[in-house]
């Protein structure tokens, strides 16, 4: 059989010997950085909302979900807008799920090209969509279509790091998942210069940036997807060896993707990120609006409640508050490279217990330090919180690895992700829900957000049991051997052309 | 001798690659995290 033609094909993206493993790290990134836009997508929430108006919104107070879906003479309302990120991380969780499995069949590269058009086409579409100010086609592009990239290109270099790096396989996925972290971060200045670089008298420059960065991140992610490669099976780093002495908690062998959701470890690894999400996510939502609202006048200097405070007060709290998650976002991204890279020294269940019981100590003490005043105290629980929210996300994917094997954990790592999606609902809810429950209850707006912290507190004694319950997969859910071999040979593992081909031009034949 | 020398360039021109794949990625993330840092100083003014 000859190999195949196909350059997305998977034999054509194993890596000839000598082949340096640092050069995969960058593909990831690449990726990731491009796909963690998805956290910046507000930025074009404000000019979106005068889309038609312009210097003002055009508003339409009647106007009902259905008919702000099509309508053409109305500015959108900002709750509207805001449904994409729903969108985002429901498709992100359920594309992941769904194709996993394809993926690992397919290789790094076919998932990454995919997820180039999804996600730098859902830009085109959407592009259209503000155009001809259709909200319903921003949804099509980048929720739905882009989601899907966001799915796709998310998973797709997880198994390949970890195959690449045995010897430090969550610093490797740790890395790559910094960058999602970091999108935003390149993406929301990127997008402001470009919208005011474009705005007319006509125009707020939304769709002509959404065309600028789809056409710039399809590119990014095409060299990204092209430059991964996969090791030869069995590839060792240089001078590593596997360590003889078995560590029950990080398996040797593989279990199967369609068996890996039939063990409690699955369920409890699902509930854990769950659990961890939705705590930092609903920390997330309340960290700038409770930093002004519990110190309000005491960031300015003056003793003042928030409701007594005037409107240039406000002003300079809230530029206050948006320096705060400027530095949540900093300690986002650097928990994950941090706790990810630690959790190859002391073990995935140890970052874990430490993510859980810190982060009850610390959710719990977020009241007293409010009541007391203590700013700097406040504010550096927040951040060690959001080390652990980013690190949450850059563990798991190697707690899966060292549970169920390399062999599917790509594809393990997609369905977990459901997990995020539900956390994704579960969070901003509960955080509504109580402080509303509250605020109805008379409760003063500074004292609101205890209860919850206390509530979010509690997730993460759920979380830590769950943790604390996780042991060494069943036997009897491993591949035997000769499953191992049919498996590779069916995901073109052993690529026994493109091999021999390899040898051959070595040899110089 | 001669296999080894042209192994070696071979290694050396891989890392040349990986110091321009890692600066491609690291100079927008680097420029990123810039601007958020300069955002977060506000807090501390």
């Amino acid at each position: 059989m000859a190999a195949s033609n196909n350059i997305l094909a998977k034999e054509h993206t194993i890596a000839k010997p000598g082949y340096n493993r640092w050069l995969v790290p960058p593909a990831a990134l690449a990726i990731h950085l491009s796909i963690g836009m998805a956290y910046g997508f507000s930025v074009f929430w404000l000019p979106l909302s005068q889309a038609i108006g312009i210097n003002q919104r055009v508003e339409c107070p009647d106007m009902t979900f259905f008919q702000e879906m099509v309508t053409k003479t109305c500015d959108w309302r900002i709750s509207t807008l805001g449904w994409m990120f729903t969108l985002f991380f429901v498709f992100l969780g359920s594309s992941a799920a769904v194709f996993g499995h394809w993926l690992e069949r397919e290789g790094p590269r076919k998932a990454g090209v995919v997820a180039a058009f999804c996600w730098g086409g859902g830009f085109l579409i959407s592009a259209f969509g503000v155009y001809i100010h259709q909200i319903w086609l921003m949804w099509l592009g980048s929720g739905i279509i882009g989601g899907c990239g966001l799915g796709l290109g998310y998973i797709s270099p997880v198994s390949t790091l970890i195959k690449w790096f045995p010897d430090r396989r969550g610093m490797a996925t740790g890395m790559a998942i910094m960058g999602f972290g970091g999108g935003a971060m390149i993406g929301s200045p990127l997008a402001d210069m470009l919208m005011k670089h474009f705005v007319t008298p006509t125009s707020v420059g939304v769709w002509e940036t959404f065309v600028t960065m789809g056409v710039l991140y399809f590119i990014a992610m095409i060299c990204g997807a092209f430059a991964y490669r996969v090791p030869a099976p069995n590839w060792k780093p240089e001078g590593w060896t596997a360590p003889v002495e078995t560590k029950a908690m990080i398996t040797k062998r593989h279990v199967h993707l369609n068996e890996a959701h039939k063990t409690p470890q699955f369920w409890l690894l699902w509930a854990i990120l769950t659990l961890n999400v939705s705590a930092g996510i609903g920390v997330i939502g309340m960290a700038s609006p409770m930093l002004q609202e519990v110190f309000a006048g005491k960031l300015i200097g003056i003793a003042k409640a928030f409701n007594d405070l005037a409107p240039d007060e406000k002003a300079k709290i809230a530029t206050i508050a948006a320096g705060f998650t400027g530095l949540l976002s900093l300690f986002n991204i650097a928990g994950r490279i941090f706790w990810a890279s630690l959790s190859d020294f002391i073990g995935r269940k140890t970052t874990y217990f430490i993510f859980f019981a810190l982060g009850m100590i610390l959710y719990a003490y977020v009241p007293t330090a409010g009541q007391q005043g203590q700013i700097a105290v406040f504010v550096g629980i927040f951040c060690v919180i959001l080390t652990m929210y980013g690190g949450g996300f850059s563990t798991i994917p190697a707690y899966l690895a060292d549970m169920f094997g390399t062999q599917f954990v790509g594809a393990i790592h997609g369905r977990i992700l459901t997990a995020w999606s539900t956390a994704g609902i579960l969070g901003p809810v509960l955080v509504n829900y109580i402080r509303d429950y509250q605020l109805a209850q008379h409760v003063p707006k500074a004292q609101v957000y205890n209860t919850t912290m206390y509530v979010l507190a509690s997730l993460l004694v759920v979380g830590f049991v769950c943790n604390l319950l996780v042991r060494p997969v069943d036997e009897r859910h491993f591949m035997t051997e000769e499953e191992l071999a049919a498996e590779r040979k069916r995901s073109h593992d052993i690529a026994d052309d493109a091999l021999e081909d390899t040898e051959k031009a070595l040899r110089g034949e | 001798m001669h296999d080894g020398s042209r192994k070696t360039t071979a290694q050396d021109g891989q890392w040349v690659m990986v110091i321009i794949a890692w600066t491609l990625v690291g100079i927008p993330l680097a420029w990123g995290v810039y601007r958020t840092f300069l955002g977060a100083l506000k807090l501390f003014h």
